[in-house]
């Protein structure tokens, strides 16, 4: 598979890290972090970035259980912690916007187990991977690809 | 993102709102909680701007807001579209535009299409034909930069419908 582009504006770039890594710092807990970009790509199918997110997951000592049922996530509760669960309820939640709203129980959910500033960080990195996602497979780059 | 307990509407044309449902409470005052997280999204909503059309940029920003349903995001965008000079036809045509394309440019139209397609990733891939019509409107640079401005208007939405950030009180040219 080839890119369809690899052009994306250096800043673009470089803005997209400064907030990745705005959002992953203020969460405070890596492997999380991971999780939730890689469910929110696996939602939105994109290669790049479930191949550069397993990778940094097991680099964070992530166990390959949590790694390989993820996608059924909601039917493997013991393998994931409530504060886990709840961060990807509203992974899920915020990615799919299109079908809805973000359910009160979901966001109540993560607000039991996040306090508010966690939280909007929570909310800054289930975006930012959203965008993303977008950026790579709108451009369609091939996973271990160059992205710009 | 204040909390304004009123049904005050200080943009609207109708004179008598006080029978409408009373407005709800935000959920979380994120850009507050998270300034790091709201300069970067500034940063990088002035990036993805660049080279980009500003009258093609709010026809894009308004259609992603109406597929997020974001309401925030949707008052925004038209007041701003509006104050620039844009038709208030165009913009109620947005939520229609595959069967009222005679209202705008092959090259909008092309940036509707890829903003559908870029927004609404879920549901499976960004089309070929959906993208190599766009790659005919816009060269290389330009269509990096319109794939960026679909991106930065899907984030603003996911914190505004999250956040439940309430539509209304925005004054166009505000975030400007």
């Amino acid at each position: 598979m080839t890119a369809r582009t690899q052009v994306l504006d250096p800043e673009v770039g470089k803005a997209m890290s400064a907030l990745s890594a705005a959002a992953k710092k203020g969460l405070g807990d890596s492997g999380l972090a991971e999780l939730v970009q890689i469910r929110a790509s696996q939602l939105n199918h994109c290669a790049f970035c479930l191949d550069m997110h397993l990778e940094l997951a097991r680099k964070h000592g992530v166990s390959e259980k949590q790694l390989d049922l993820l996608y059924a996530w909601e039917e493997a509760e013991d393998l994931y912690s409530e504060r886990e669960r709840a961060a990807l309820a509203l992974t899920e939640a915020v990615t799919v916007l299109t079908e809805g709203f973000v359910p009160d129980d979901v966001y109540e959910r993560a607000a039991r187990h996040f306090d508010d500033a966690r939280l909007a960080h929570l909310i800054g990195l289930i975006t930012v991977i959203n965008g993303w996602n977008r950026l790579m497979v709108s451009r369609r780059i091939p996973p271990g690809g160059r992205a710009w | 993102m204040t909390t304004n307990e009123t049904t005050d509407n200080t943009t609207s044309n109708t004179t008598d709102t006080t029978s409408y449902v009373p407005e709800h409470t935000p959920r979380l005052a994120w850009a507050k909680l998270a300034p790091d997280v709201y300069k970067a999204m500034i940063r990088l909503d002035t990036a993805a701007r660049q080279g980009v059309d500003p009258v093609l940029l709010e026809l894009v920003k308004i259609r992603a807001s109406q597929i997020n349903h974001c309401a925030f995001c949707v008052d925004m965008h038209s007041k701003d579209a509006l104050a620039a000079g844009e038709s208030v036809e165009r913009i109620i045509q947005l939520s229609a535009w595959e069967e009222s394309q005679h209202f705008y440019t092959a090259k909008e139209v092309a940036a509707l299409a890829l903003t559908e397609a870029v927004t609404v990733l879920t549901d499976g891939f960004v089309p070929d034909e959906v993208y190599d019509v766009a790659a005919k409107q816009f060269d290389e640079a330009e269509l990096a930069q319109l794939i960026a401005a679909i991106t930065v208007i899907n984030a603003w939405n996911r914190f505004g419908v999250t956040c439940r950030m309430v539509a209304g009180h925005y004054q166009a040219g505000e975030h400007r």
